[in-house]
């Protein structure tokens, strides 16, 4: 039989899974995700113990969870919206000008490969003479 | 090494800490950086880390696995989980972490299913449908898929942000562990007989008749506003006859209290009622094995139920006779009884409902007990929504 023990520990899995792509991921949009992920494993333990218990209140928190979760979706994707018309760019690295006074900034030393060279399109070479234009049709156009 | 030499707290800690290194060595190979990433190697030690956690699992909590269809369902859903979790994290792609993140929701709702609550997958599954669609919208709206950029293909401190996570996931384990009645009987690790287990598995709490007779009490109880009503000096033989009725449906299924019986011509198993004799008969043909007659808390919680509304329902058709033989009937405090004992019966019946059909007790329990909080929720809605039009309103153009 599985018991309750089994869903807190999958549950702490899949937290600390979260907790590790909120830590290390700097696209925000994936770093809200990966949020969303933690409240989902918090969402498991109330339900396991709702069920381990026989009763519903943790089903009732599991409903406020959730409806918290939608607020917090909503202000996310708005404040993310308004970063990403001040700063082009969804990094949140971008505002570490924001960060304590006294903490050295994080700068990127790896650089990025050079990117593979691309084959140039091919360019018909003009055939044939170019007409001379007239005066009459230079007044035309 | 002789592993003898160690105590089980030191060999669960050495197992904990295995499973959590090989979940850090893998993300630290799969999470994105401006160099070529080992795929191989750290997908193999992702896939070690789940496994290890699912060996521990097996050993240390769950030994006896009667229910396999539940078993496998529940490994296939955690499984699910925990590995497009993984690529959530790893993916570069913001658009197929999306995708990811959609797995790990249905994944999530199957276990909501395997603890027997629906409406939860239910309302899962239609809002973060929503939210990952509207998710998806702003991946494609604003991220340049132009080479690589330093949102997606750079990660801030790789090395501390894994060992934090799982050095938190490895102390939640070992304290799950601490905290389990494994520790405590470890030494005692007698298998239960397996003709006790099938019969411990499909116990019916509530069965039909006890439904149905609680119901008829329900109903009973929903009108005894009108035996309440007009002048409670009249009729009172045929008053207290209802609430007579009312008593002995319950006690059909609670049982009564033993002073109350004035001869001992009714039999002990109508004494102590259905349920009672039922769970309880149980628990005596289960004496052998009370541990895991222990592990069924709803059975547990009925059986308490039913002793509190035997004692209520005595307590409360006691109070009604006194009440109505007075000289003054008080009216309103009559009704007051009833109603505390009308409470108690649903009670007793949502409880027995409960693994099935938990969706009206759920509306129950919203709209009765955590009103006032459904309501703050609802204005917190709203008030998130004004904020995200106002957080997102282009300031200084005109419209």
């Amino acid at each position: 039989m599985i018991s309750l023990w089994h869903y807190l520990a999958v549950a702490a899995a899949l937290f600390g899974i979260g907790l590790v792509g909120f830590l290390t991921r700097r696209n925000l949009i994936t770093m809200f995700l990966c949020a969303e992920m933690m409240l989902q494993a918090v969402a498991i333990n109330f339900a396991a113990f709702a069920r381990f218990h026989g009763n519903l209140q943790g089903q009732v928190f599991v409903m406020f969870l959730i409806a918290v979760a939608a607020c917090e979706a909503g202000l996310a994707l708005a404040l993310f919206l308004m970063l990403y018309r001040r700063g082009k760019s969804l990094d949140s690295s971008d505002w570490q000008t924001l960060r304590e006074l006294g903490v050295p900034p994080a700068i990127d030393t790896q650089s990025f490969p050079a990117p593979a060279p691309v084959e140039p399109d091919p360019v018909l070479s003009p055939a044939g003479a170019r007409p001379a234009l007239s005066t009459e049709e230079a007044a035309r156009v | 090494m002789d592993l003898s030499t160690f105590s089980p707290i030191q060999l669960v800690g050495g197992q904990i800490a295995i499973i959590a290194l090989l979940a850090i060595i893998g993300f630290l190979l799969l999470l994105p950086r401006p160099q070529a990433r080992w795929v191989t190697l750290g997908t193999a030690s992702l896939i070690a880390a789940v496994s290890g956690l699912g060996a521990w699992l097996y050993t240390t909590f769950g030994k006896p696995m009667p229910d396999l269809i539940g078993t496998v369902l529940f490994g296939f859903f955690s499984v699910g989980a925990l590995g497009f979790g993984s690529v959530l994290v790893t993916q570069r792609n913001p658009a197929r972490g999306a995708i990811a993140f959609a797995f790990v929701i249905l994944s999530t709702c199957g276990l909501f299913l395997l603890l027997a609550a629906p409406f939860l997958m239910a309302a899962t599954v239609i809002i973060y449908a929503g939210a990952i669609i509207v998710t998806f919208l702003f991946v494609l709206m604003l991220s340049q898929n132009d080479g690589p950029s330093d949102e997606n293909d750079r990660s801030r401190e790789p090395r501390l942000g894994a060992l934090a996570g799982f050095a938190f996931t490895g102390l939640v384990l070992f304290s799950l562990y601490l905290g389990s009645p494994i520790p405590a009987s470890a030494d005692t690790s007698k298998a239960p007989a397996a003709s006790l287990r099938k019969q411990l598995l499909p116990v019916v709490v509530l069965n039909t008749e006890e439904k149905a007779l609680l119901q008829t009490a329900l109903v009973s109880l929903d009108s005894a506003g009108e035996q309440l009503s007009g002048d409670l000096t009249k009729d009172r033989d045929s008053r207290i006859e209802y609430f007579t009725r009312i008593k002995n449906t319950l006690a059909e299924v609670v049982g009564e209290p033993v002073q109350f019986e004035p001869t001992s011509a009714k039999t002990a198993v109508s004494r102590s009622g259905s349920v009672l004799s039922r769970l309880v008969r149980l628990r005596q043909e289960l004496n052998a094995d009370l541990e895991l007659y222990r592990q069924d808390h709803q059975a547990r919680a009925v059986v308490t139920q039913a002793v509190k509304l035997q004692e209520l329902n005595a307590a409360t058709y006691r109070k009604l006779e006194t009440n109505l033989l007075d000289a003054n009937p008080n009216s309103d405090l009559a009704r007051a009884e009833v109603a505390g004992l009308r409470e108690e019966v649903l009670l007793l019946m949502g409880m027995g409902e409960l693994p099935a059909s938990n969706v009206s007790n759920l509306g129950y329990q919203l709209y009765t007990e955590y009103l006032l909080a459904v309501e703050l929720a609802g204005a917190l809605l709203l008030v998130a929504s004004l904020g995200a039009v106002a957080i997102a309103r282009r300031k200084g153009v005109p419209s």
